[in-house]
């Protein structure tokens, strides 16, 4: 059996992937596990960028990859600033604490 | 082959996945996100992208993950508790939403299924880390240069907020190292008494170690 995997194979494992992320960040209340299926999410789309630029023989989509993993580093960054300075205000991690946006 | 090693890592990232959403400690979800990362790594390399791979590794698995336990090592996190869902009314709308999002992507994975294209073989030039600078530095120049942008904007704004207030409220105190001593350092004579010493502040723990009040921060000024 020498099958190679097919395009769908990996568009469909990226789908799988971006619904969980999404079921994560919509059934999670710590934001520290919010951010961390955001993360998730963007590795869906990376999987599905790479899997074109595979498939089509064109490098964009690997550029594509690189600048999102950027974003997603500078998101990093001061998403977690955020955090801190929300954990520091409220001594707690949980949205609903935080669902009015204000102190 | 190709196929099992797809089984394999697909199997894994999804079962990390899982896992991610799954687990109630943070911790343990970053753990099983550091799974997800390193599958997809691998399959990366399957998709002849080895310094995507490489990249992922290096800034998701490296660095970004470390930021966040860091950030949950700091902020000592405990686990969620179990509390009744609020938005209880919302949970049909999310299931037909999800079955939405479910027949949208199947419908892109229909399309492309008959697709007549063939995977980059490794050892066709798409994907090396030559090609990826020649395009990041002729066609997407611009992109790229409002990337570094993008970073100083962020270690700034992370800067900004992660700063601690400098204006300390009249009642702080300081005492040097007090806070921190153990426990058989402070009651040496005593090993009996194992009742836990409230040292929250600088005045009990200057009471504990019988020394002189503490300092207030406006007579270092």
């Amino acid at each position: 059996m020498n099958l190679a995997p097919q395009l769908w194979w990996y568009l469909a494992l990226s789908a799988v992937l971006f619904t969980i992320g999404v079921v994560g960040v919509i059934i999670k209340r710590n934001v520290i596990a919010m951010f961390m299926c955001i993360e998730l999410m963007l590795n869906a789309v990376n999987l599905t960028f790479v899997a074109f630029s595979s498939f089509f023989q064109d490098v964009s989509g690997q550029l594509f990859v690189f600048i999102v993993m950027t974003v997603a580093a500078a998101e990093a960054a001061v998403g977690l600033g955020i955090i801190i300075m929300i954990f520091r205000n409220r001594e707690s991690l949980d949205v609903d604490d935080a669902s009015i946006l204000k102190l | 082959m190709l196929a099992l090693l797809f089984i394999i890592f697909a199997g894994l990232a999804v079962g990390c996945a899982v896992a991610v959403v799954a687990q109630r400690n943070p911790l343990y979800s970053a753990v099983s996100l550091i799974g997800v990362f390193v599958a997809l790594a691998c399959l990366y390399v399957m998709l002849a992208a080895p310094f995507i791979a490489a990249v992922q590794v290096i800034v998701y698995a490296g660095a970004i993950m470390v930021l966040v336990v860091f950030v949950i090592m700091l902020l000592n996190v405990e686990e969620e508790e179990r509390r009744r869902p609020r938005l209880r009314f919302l949970v049909p709308t999310a299931v037909v939403m999800a079955a939405i999002l479910v027949a949208e992507t199947s419908f892109i994975m229909y399309s492309v299924r008959f697709s007549p294209f063939t995977p980059t073989d490794n050892i066709s030039n798409t994907g090396i880390t030559s090609q990826i600078g020649t395009g990041l530095f002729t066609r997407y120049l611009l992109p790229f240069e409002i990337t570094s942008i993008l970073l100083l904007m962020a270690i700034v704004g992370a800067m900004t907020l992660a700063r601690r207030s400098l204006r300390l409220s009249p009642t702080a105190r300081i005492l040097p190292g007090a806070q921190v001593l153990a426990r058989d350092v402070l009651t040496r004579g005593s090993p009996e008494d194992l009742t836990a010493i409230e040292a929250d502040s600088s005045v009990e723990a200057a009471r504990v170690l019988g020394v002189e009040p503490p300092i207030k921060r406006e007579d270092l000024e």
